[in-house]
């Protein structure tokens, strides 16, 4: 089954060992892993998204790509909320950060809350990740080891938001191998 | 959601091993790493680095062409798509190696959407293979 997850932690570190152990799975052939990205919420509310430094259009769409995903990731409450934030979402490198997303409206999160629980908190980071999966337990063990919670969307649900793009979809804007910024390199 | 999403479990060493299509996907991975590391120079990518990178990837297209016949269903129509992907890749490199400026830049942004959905397909294809091979054994 084809799925967007978001494995959300409360350590910026721990985001990168679940980045690391996720293609881990994907090397035994646990799991097929199609793409993967991290993004961090400060203590403001500004959310950043982890890239290399590249292509400035290429910057712009990830930051704009994220925000819907992260938006679609909690349901369509939330779809709508994250690709008007999307523009305001930061593709940064290091320890430049974007533009407040607008994720954190109460009632929006009230209803992503009941759509699939999925909020990126004050401090937390997230791995955002579209995956193949037969079965959920190599994933959910993995995440829960590590002291994280995994939020799912089937790809077939996002698929039928509004604004999705059958010509580029959101998993294009997550890096296709792991990624690890210097900073978190192990 | 409901624990599992199909019956099929993978337990066995069939899906530990890295077959040809692994290793085609390993070898766009690093296609797509080494277009977006010369991308992100502050000087830009050199004619050396986008001809380099050219002749990369018209070999990975080869060599997923030659994988195809081995290959049946939707692993073979990802892998088709992979190639048509390829070539827009390897097209706009070379278009990029005669262009400046602006139009450099659009190139460069055209060869990094085509060289993700080349690696996207490739990836396709060997989740197709995983679940098929998983379907297999149970």
């Amino acid at each position: 089954m084809r799925n967007y997850i978001a494995a959300v932690f409360d350590d910026s570190r721990k985001a990168y060992e679940a980045l690391r152990q996720l293609w881990d799975l994907d090397g035994r052939g646990d799991i097929a892993v199609h793409g993967t990205g991290v993004v961090h919420r400060d203590e403001l509310g500004f959310i950043q998204v982890d890239t290399k430094e590249t292509h400035p259009a290429l910057g712009t769409a990830i930051g704009v790509g994220v925000g819907a995903l992260l938006g679609a990731l909690a349901g369509p409450a939330g779809a709508a909320v994250g690709a008007a934030g999307g523009a305001g979402i930061g593709a940064a490198t290091g320890g430049a950060v974007g533009m407040i997303a607008d994720l954190d409206r109460a009632d929006t999160r009230q209803e992503a809350a009941d759509e699939t629980g999925f909020v990126l908190g004050f401090k937390q980071s997230a791995v955002i990740a579209d995956v193949s999966e037969d079965w959920t337990t190599p994933i959910d063990t993995c995440i829960r080891k590590l002291g994280g919670k995994v939020y799912r969307r089937p790809r077939s649900d996002i698929r039928d938001d509004a604004w999705y793009s059958p010509a580029y979809p959101y998993g294009y804007y997550l890096y296709p191998y792991e990624y690890v910024p210097p900073a978190y390199a192990f | 959601m409901a624990q599992l999403a199909t019956a099929s479990a993978k337990s066995g060493a069939e899906a530990k091993v890295k077959d040809a299509i692994d290793n085609l996907r390993s070898a766009a991975q690093d296609l797509h790493r080494q277009i977006t590391d010369a991308a992100a120079r502050k000087s830009g990518a050199t004619k050396a680095d986008l001809a380099a990178l050219t002749e990369k990837a018209k070999s990975l297209a080869k060599s997923v062409k030659a994988s195809i016949d081995t290959q049946q269903g939707n692993v073979a129509k990802h892998l088709t798509d992979a190639i048509t992907h390829l070539e827009a890749t390897q097209a706009n490199l070379s278009d990029s190696l005669k262009a400046t400026g602006a139009d450099l830049d659009a190139s460069v942004k055209k060869v990094l959407v085509e060289a993700r959905a080349s690696v996207q397909k490739l990836s396709e294809a060997v989740a197709e293979k995983r679940a098929a091979n998983s379907a297999k054994k149970s």
